[in-house]
C-alpha cells in the first residue's frame, strides 16, 4: 500500500512537471507585450524607484523570460518548488496572500453545494434505479440531463434575474451587504449566507445531474447482479435488498467518486464565482487571466492541476480502501 | 460465396403474392432477419427521449442552416428606423440691436468704436436727434441717423474744441517744509501765495483769479490742491462769440451736438464734465442697421456689400450698382423691398426675424411672413402659443434636403407650434423626422424577435448564431476524434513504449485546465486584436487539441481487447498491412463508441464555446453565436428589460445540448444494450 501511494505520488509529480511546464510554454509565448505594459506601468507609478527598462529586465528575470524557454522553466520551477509565488499584477499583493484570502470563500460555497447534491442527487438516483422506465425514473433522467446541459451562465442569469430583479429577494452581485459593517456577528454570517445562496444553487443544480446519473448507473448494475437475485430469491424484504445488499455495493462506485471530488472544493467556481462577484479564488483567477497576472496565473494553474491530480490519487485509494476485492499493485 | 438476402428473398416472396403460406420449418425465409444496423435503428427509435432529442437536433439543424434562407435579415444587417422628434426649429424676434456693414474697406473701426455703436445709436433716438460723435484713441466716428434702424458710422478728423463740466482736478502738491507747489500741469503764477494766506493744517479753500481751490492734506506736511471746475474752457481763441453760450445750454440739455455760428459742433460726455468737439472730412465708413434682409426669391445671394449699399440708399429712392448689377429699395405696400434692375424683388427688409434655431440654413419667405403675422396676432391678443400647419421641406437622416428625380424639394407637412418666451422671443417648435439606428425594438412582424442593441435582427442573429456554434461544435470534435483515434489506435496496437508514451501524454493533458487556458487565449487575442473569424478557427483549434486524450484513452481500451479477438489473429495471418489492420480492422469495430462519444462531446463542445462567448472571450462582434447574443445583454438593466431576447437563446443551447445528449445515450443504448449508462 505504501509502495503503491509512493509510486502514484512520484508518477503524480512527473505528470505536474510536464503539465506546469506547457502552461509555462502557454506564457512563455503570450505576447510580450503584457510584461511590457506591466513593466511601463510599474515605472510610472508614484515613487517608483526603477526605470521601464529595469522594470522590465527585472520582470524577465523573475520569470526566467529572458532565457530560453527550457531554462526559464527551470527558473521560475525553482522558485516555485521554494514556495516564491511572487507578487500578483493585478491584486497587488503577494500570489499566496491572495490565494488565503479567497479560498476560504470558495470552499464554503464549494462545501455547500457538494452537501446539497449529495443529499438530492443520491436518493433520487437510487429510487430512479428501483423503479427503471417508472415515470420516476424518465423524469430523474431529464433532470439531470438538463442539469448536465444547462450553461452555468445562463442559469446564474435565470437565478439573477428571477431572485434579484424581480423578486429583490437578494442582491444581484456581491457577497456583503450594503450595511454588512454595522452587522453583529452573527448578523454577519447570515448576510454572507444570503449572499451566498443564488450561487450554492447554480453549482448545486449544475452539479447534481452528473451524481444522479452514476448513482442510478451504478444502482442499476448491482441491481442486476447475481447476489441481489439471490437475495430476492431466498425471500429477503425488498427494503433489505435495496438498503443493505444493493445500496452498500453501489457505496463503493460513489465514495470513490466523492472522494475524488473532495479537492475540488477548493479550486473555485470560476463562472459562478465571476457572475455573482463572490470574491473566491476563482473569481480572482478570472480577472488575473483576463488581465494577465502572470504570477497569480501560474500559481492557480498550479494549484488546480495539484487539485486534479489529488482527487485521482484519492480516488483510486477509496477505490482500494472500500473494496476488499481490490489489490493495489 | 453467393450473396445470400434473407430479406430480399421475403420481399420476393411477397411480391410473387404466395399467400398459401407454405413456409417449411426448415424454410430459412421463415425467420425475418435484421442486418445490425437496422437492429440499432429499432432500438433507437424506441427510446422515446432519443427520437426526441433527434427531433429536436433536425429541427435545430434546418432552423440555423435553412432558416437563414427564408429569413429577410442577414447577420450583420444593422437596422434603422424612421423616428420623429420635436426640435426647435426656428426662432422669431423683434430685432432690438443694430448690425454692422462695412462699406468702405480702407477705413478700419476699432472695436471700441463698433461697441458703443448700439447705445449712442438709442440714445440718439431717445433724444430724437441726428448725430453724435463717439471718440476713442483710434480715431473719431460720427454716427448719423438715417432713420430709427439705419445709422451711417463715418470717421471723422474731429477735435476738441472746450469743455464745461463741474467737478475737480488735481492742480498740485504743496509741500510745507519746502514752502513750494509742485504742479501737475502748467504753472499757475500766485497761487502759492494765494494758498499760504490763509493756510489752515486741517485743510481749507480759497478763491483765486475766480477760480475756486480747495486743498487737504494727503500725507505729512503734504497737501493735494484741486481746482474746481465751474463753466465753459476754451481751447480754441478763434471761436465764434456765440458758441460758450451755446455748448453750454446744450451741454445743460445733454445734446449730441449744437450749432453756433452756422457750424455744428458735438458733444461728448465725459467723466467731469462735457468736451465738445469740431468734425470735418466725413468718410461713410460703415452702416448700422435693424434690419434683417428676408429674402424673397433664392436665385440672388444677398452679399454684404449688397445689404450695405442697399441701407445708404435706403430713404433716397435711387438705383444705385453692386458689382455690376443695378439694385433699388423703395416702400411698397408697407412693406421695404429691395428690387433688381428689373424690377423682380430680391429681399424684403424687416425689422422681425425668423430664422432656424440652430442657424443652419435659412427659412422660405412665405412662411416667415405668416409666422410675423401669427406673432403680431399673438402679442395683441397676449397669447402664449400658436400652432400652424405649413409644409416644410423635408429632411433626411444627415440633415439634407430631399429632391425628387427632377430635382424638386420634397416636402412634408409638419404642424408648427410657436411659443412666446418670457424674454420676448418666440421659439418655433415642430416634430423632425429623424432616421436612427432601430435599437432594442420589441417584437414587431418585421423583426419577429426584435432587434438588439446594435440594431441586428435578434432572430436572423440567433439563426446564425446557430450556425457558428453547431459548426463549432462539429469542427471541434471531428479534430477531437482524428487526434484521438490516431494516437488511441497507435497506442493500442502497439503496446510497450509507445503505448506507455502516449497514456502518459493522454494523462498529462486530461489534467491540463482546459477552461482556464482558453480564457487566457481569449484575454491575449484580446489584446492583440485579433480578427474575430481567425479567433475562431484558433478557438476551435485549441479545443480539438486539448480534448482529444478521453477519446484516445476510450479507443486504446477497445483495442486492446479487439486486440486479443480471432479476427485479428486471421487478419496476421493474412499478412495484410499494419496500417490496414489498424484503420480497416480495427478502428470501424471502435465505430460504434466513437460516434456515442462524438455526439456527447458535441453537446459538451457547445456549452464551453457558449460560455466562453458570454465572457467575451470567445467568438466576437460581429459574428453571432448564441453565447454573444446572451453577452449582448447580460448586464444588469438590460438583462431587466430585454428577456425577450436572452431567455429564448439560453433556452436553445439548452435544448442543443440536451438534445446531443439524449441522442448519444440513445445510441449508446441501442449499440449495446447491456452497456453501462
Amino acid at each position: 500500500m505504501a509502495k503503491f501511494i509512493i509510486k502514484r505520488l512520484l508518477y503524480s509529480v512527473l505528470i505536474l512537471f510536464f503539465v506546469m511546464f506547457l502552461i509555462y510554454v502557454l506564457m512563455y509565448n503570450m505576447p510580450t507585450s503584457f510584461v511590457e505594459t506591466k513593466a511601463r506601468e510599474l515605472a510610472s507609478r508614484p515613487g517608483a524607484t526603477k526605470s521601464y527598462t529595469e522594470w522590465l529586465a527585472d520582470l524577465n528575470a523573475q520569470y526566467g523570460m529572458d532565457k530560453g524557454v527550457v531554462q526559464g522553466y527551470f527558473v521560475w520551477l525553482s522558485s516555485a518548488v521554494r514556495g516564491n509565488w511572487g507578487d500578483s499584477w493585478q491584486w497587488t499583493v503577494p500570489v499566496l496572500e491572495k490565494f488565503n484570502n479567497t479560498v476560504w470563500y470558495s470552499f464554503a460555497l464549494g462545501l455547500v453545494s457538494f452537501i446539497f447534491e449529495v443529499i438530492i442527487a443520491i436518493p433520487l438516483g437510487i429510487t430512479a434505479a428501483k423503479k427503471q422506465y417508472s415515470f420516476t425514473d424518465y423524469f430523474t433522467t431529464v433532470v439531470a440531463m438538463v442539469s448536465i446541459s444547462l450553461p452555468t451562465f445562463f442559469l446564474a442569469t435565470l437565478l439573477k434575474y428571477v431572485f434579484a430583479v424581480k423578486l429583490g429577494w437578494v442582491d444581484l452581485t456581491g457577497m456583503q451587504g450594503r450595511d454588512y459593517q454595522f452587522l453583529s456577528t452573527f448578523g454577519k454570517f447570515l448576510d454572507l449566507a444570503k449572499h451566498f445562496a443564488l450561487p450554492a444553487v447554480t453549482l448545486t443544480v449544475i452539479g447534481i445531474g452528473s451524481l444522479m446519473r452514476y448513482t442510478r448507473t451504478n444502482m442499476l448494475e448491482v441491481l442486476n447482479s447475481d447476489y441481489i437475485r439471490t437475495a430476492r430469491a431466498k425471500g429477503v424484504p425488498e427494503k433489505k435488498v435495496i438498503g443493505k445488499h444493493a445500496f452498500r455495493n453501489t457505496l463503493i462506485p460513489l465514495v470513490t467518486m466523492l472522494g475524488g471530488m473532495l479537492p475540488g472544493l477548493f479550486s473555485g467556481a470560476l463562472i459562478t464565482e465571476t457572475l455573482f462577484g463572490i470574491r473566491g479564488i476563482g473569481y480572482a483567477s478570472y480577472y488575473s487571466m483576463t488581465q494577465a497576472d502572470i504570477p497569480f496565473i501560474m500559481f492557480y494553474l498550479a494549484f488546480i492541476s495539484v487539485l486534479t491530480l489529488l482527487g485521482n490519487l484519492i480516488s483510486d485509494l477509496l477505490y482500494a480502501a472500500v473494496d476488499p476485492r481490490v489489490r493495489l499493485s | 460465396m453467393a450473396s445470400y438476402n434473407l430479406n430480399e428473398i421475403l420481399k420476393a416472396k411477397a411480391g410473387k403474392g404466395d399467400k398459401q403460406g407454405t413456409v417449411g420449418l426448415d424454410d430459412v425465409a421463415r425467420v425475418k432477419v435484421l442486418s445490425p444496423g437496422r437492429q440499432v435503428f429499432k432500438r433507437f427509435i424506441r427510446n422515446r427521449l432519443a427520437v426526441f432529442g433527434s427531433v429536436l437536433l433536425i429541427i435545430m439543424f434546418v432552423f440555423s442552416f435553412l432558416g437563414p434562407l427564408f429569413y429577410h435579415c442577414g447577420q450583420k444587417e444593422i437596422f434603422y428606423k424612421y423616428d420623429s422628434q420635436n426640435i426647435n426649429y426656428g426662432l422669431a424676434k423683434e430685432i432690438t440691436s443694430y448690425t454692422g456693414y462695412n462699406v468702405s474697406s480702407d477705413i478700419s473701426v476699432p472695436r471700441s468704436a463698433t461697441t458703443s455703436v448700439n447705445s449712442v445709436a438709442k440714445s440718439l433716438i431717445a433724444a430724437d436727434e441726428d448725430s453724435a460723435i463717439i471718440a476713442t484713441d483710434d480715431g473719431s466716428f460720427l454716427l448719423n441717423r438715417v432713420n430709427d434702424d439705419v445709422f451711417v458710422l463715418a470717421s471723422v478728423n474731429a477735435s476738441k474744441i472746450a469743455s464745461v463740466g463741474e467737478g475737480s482736478a488735481l492742480v498740485g502738491v504743496y509741500d510745507m517744509v519746502g514752502g513750494k507747489i509742485s504742479f501737475t500741469g502748467q504753472e499757475i503764477e500766485g497761487l502759492l501765495e494765494a494758498l499760504t494766506k490763509n493756510f489752515s493744517r486741517t485743510g481749507g479753500s480759497f478763491t483765486y483769479e475766480g477760480v475756486r481751490y480747495t486743498y487737504e492734506k494727503d500725507v505729512a506736511k503734504s497737501y493735494n490742491i484741486y481746482s474746481e471746475l465751474d463753466g465753459v474752457v476754451l481751447f480754441d481763441n478763434s471761436l465764434p462769440e456765440a458758441f460758450a453760450d451755446a455748448f453750454e445750454k446744450a451741454a445743460d440739455k445733454k445734446a449730441y451736438s449744437f450749432t453756433a455760428g452756422g457750424k455744428t459742433y458735438y458733444i461728448v460726455e465725459t467723466n467731469s464734465g462735457f468736451d465738445a468737439y469740431s468734425a470735418s472730412g466725413e468718410k461713410t465708413a460703415m452702416v448700422y442697421t435693424r434690419y434683417t434682409f428676408n429674402a424673397i426669391t433664392t436665385d440672388v445671394k444677398i452679399s454684404d456689400s449688397l445689404k450695405a449699399n442697399t441701407l445708404l440708399h435706403i430713404t433716397d429712392g435711387k438705383s444705385f450698382d453692386v458689382d455690376g448689377t443695378s439694385y433699388k429699395v423703395g416702400e411698397s405696400e408697407g412693406l421695404i423691398i429691395l428690387k433688381d434692375g428689373d424690377g423682380k424683388e430680391i429681399a424684403e427688409l424687416s425689422t422681425f426675424s425668423v430664422k432656424r434655431y440652430s442657424g443652419e440654413d435659412s427659412i422660405e419667405y412665405d412662411l416667415k411672413k405668416e409666422i410675423e403675422e401669427l406673432v403680431l396676432e399673438m402679442s395683441e391678443n397676449g397669447e402664449k402659443t400658436r400652432t400652424l400647419v405649413y409644409d416644410l421641406p423635408y429632411q433626411d437622416e444627415n440633415g439634407l434636403y430631399v429632391y425628387d428625380e427632377e430635382g424638386n424639394l420634397q416636402y412634408s407637412q409638419a404642424e408648427l407650434t410657436i411659443t412666446k418666451r418670457d424674454t420676448g422671443e418666440y421659439v418655433i417648435n415642430c416634430d423632425q423626422v429623424i432616421y436612427v439606428i432601430d435599437m432594442f425594438a420589441f417584437s414587431s412582424k418585421e423583426h419577429i424577435l426584435g432587434t438588439d442593441g446594435d440594431g441586428f435582427d435578434v432572430l436572423a442573429r440567433v439563426m446564425y448564431g446557430g450556425r457558428v456554434s453547431l459548426m463549432v461544435g462539429f469542427v471541434v470534435v471531428f479534430l477531437e476524434i482524428i487526434l484521438g483515434v490516431i494516437m488511441g489506435g497507435l497506442a493500442g496496437y502497439y503496446g510497450g513504449w509507445v503505448d506507455n508514451l502516449i497514456m502518459r501524454l493522454v494523462d498529462i493533458f486530461y489534467c491540463l485546465p482546459s477552461l482556464p487556458i482558453m480564457i487566457i487565449l481569449g484575454a491575449t487575442m484580446d489584446s492583440l486584436r485579433m480578427d474575430t473569424y481567425l479567433r475562431l478557427v484558433i478557438m476551435m483549434a485549441t479545443l480539438g487539441f486539448l480534448g482529444w486524450a478521453g477519446v484516445a484513452r476510450m479507443v486504446r481500451g477497445q483495442i486492446l481487447s479487439l486486440r486479443e479477438q480471432e479476427f485479428m489473429v486471421a487478419a496476421e495471418a493474412t499478412g495484410i498491412r499494419v496500417r490496414k489492420r489498424i484503420f480497416r480492422h480495427l478502428i470501424p469495430n471502435v465505430m460504434p463508441q466513437l460516434i456515442v462519444i462524438a455526439t456527447m462531446g458535441m453537446g459538451s463542445v457547445i456549452l464551453t464555446e457558449s460560455t466562453l462567448s458570454f465572457l467575451g472571450l470567445g467568438v466576437k462582434h460581429p459574428l453571432a453565436t448564441w453565447g454573444t447574443i446572451i453577452n449582448s445583454v447580460s448586464s444588469a438593466t438590460a438583462m431587466a428589460h430585454y428577456q425577450h431576447i436572452w431567455i429564448p437563446v439560453g433556452l436553445l443551447i439548452c435544448l442543443t445540448v440536451i438534445a446531443f445528449n439524449f441522442v448519444g445515450d440513445g445510441l449508446r443504448d441501442a449499440y449495446d444494450p447491456k452497456s453501462k449508462r
